[in-house]
């Protein structure tokens, strides 16, 4: 591994529309079809609400393997041009457990597209979170102390 | 085995350029003193530290004292299990990407 390099990227000029593209993203039927690494391995999709805030559960039949199950949510969807989901290997799996976020963007290119997909191992936010809780507990009091004040 | 908590070590390591150029610089397998990085990064000494010890943490450099020297060395380990981490889902996409591609073209023809 080259150190610099601390994601997954890949870039893909597709003779079609965005779309068109965009659609193969947006339905379980299509994904179905090809978001999996080859023909072989088949995906079943348990669950998907496709949608912002919506979860998506897909499961990855590998012959003459364990069935590796995959989970997230959608962050971001803006058809057609940007979609960003989280992305977790469930239980038993090397990688399970590792949050991860994939974000796909579709840009206009002639008469087709360019198609890129990064995904990233997702930085914890909990101390984020931690330090924005705390800013909002303060500003709750602030509110309630100028309401009182009233 | 879960290795979700050392990946997140090496891939908050990994997401800092210093760390990263740190990274380069002992990836022959040169042994480096502190003092030697804190030069060639022209940081001062406690930034050095602070991001050496990050590293440390993240099992990709071993720190070795001798005197008042601290002598850094790369790890592979760590590293090699955040490749494959990449290298996997780097092959998941190529290969989806391709299926969606001829799926496309089908669609096209029809």
């Amino acid at each position: 591994m080259t150190a610099d390099k601390t994601c997954a990227e890949i870039r893909r000029r597709l003779p079609h529309p965005p779309e068109k593209v965009f659609a193969a993203f947006a339905s379980a039927e299509l994904v179905t079809r090809w978001l999996t690494p080859s023909p072989e391995i088949r995906l079943t999709v348990l669950e998907f609400a496709f949608h912002e805030g919506g979860a998506y559960r897909f499961a990855y039949h590998v012959p003459g393997a364990n069935t590796v199950i995959v989970g997230g949510s959608y962050s971001v969807i803006k058809p057609p041009t940007k979609i960003v989901f989280s992305w977790v290997i469930e239980p038993p799996d090397e990688h399970a457990g590792i949050q991860s976020e994939v974000t796909v963007s579709i840009t206009p290119d002639g008469g087709g597209c360019e198609l890129l997909i990064r995904h990233e191992k997702f930085e914890r936010s909990d101390a984020i979170e931690r330090h924005s809780a705390g800013w909002r507990g303060a500003v709750d009091q602030l509110t309630e102390l100028l309401n009182e004040e009233e | 085995m879960n290795l979700a908590p050392a990946l997140d070590l090496t891939f908050h390591a990994l997401a800092d350029g210093t760390r990263r150029s740190m990274i380069h610089t002992l990836a022959h397998g040169e042994t480096r003193s502190a003092g030697e990085l804190g030069r060639q990064f022209r940081s001062a000494q406690p930034t050095i530290s602070r991001h050496l010890k990050v590293l440390e943490e993240a099992g990709i450099v071993e720190r070795r004292v001798e005197g008042r020297v601290h002598q850094f060395r790369l790890r592979r380990k760590a590293l090699e299990q955040a490749g494959r981490w990449i290298t996997r889902h780097q092959a998941f996409w190529e290969g989806a990407v391709d299926q969606l591609d001829r799926l496309l073209a089908e669609g096209a023809e029809r």
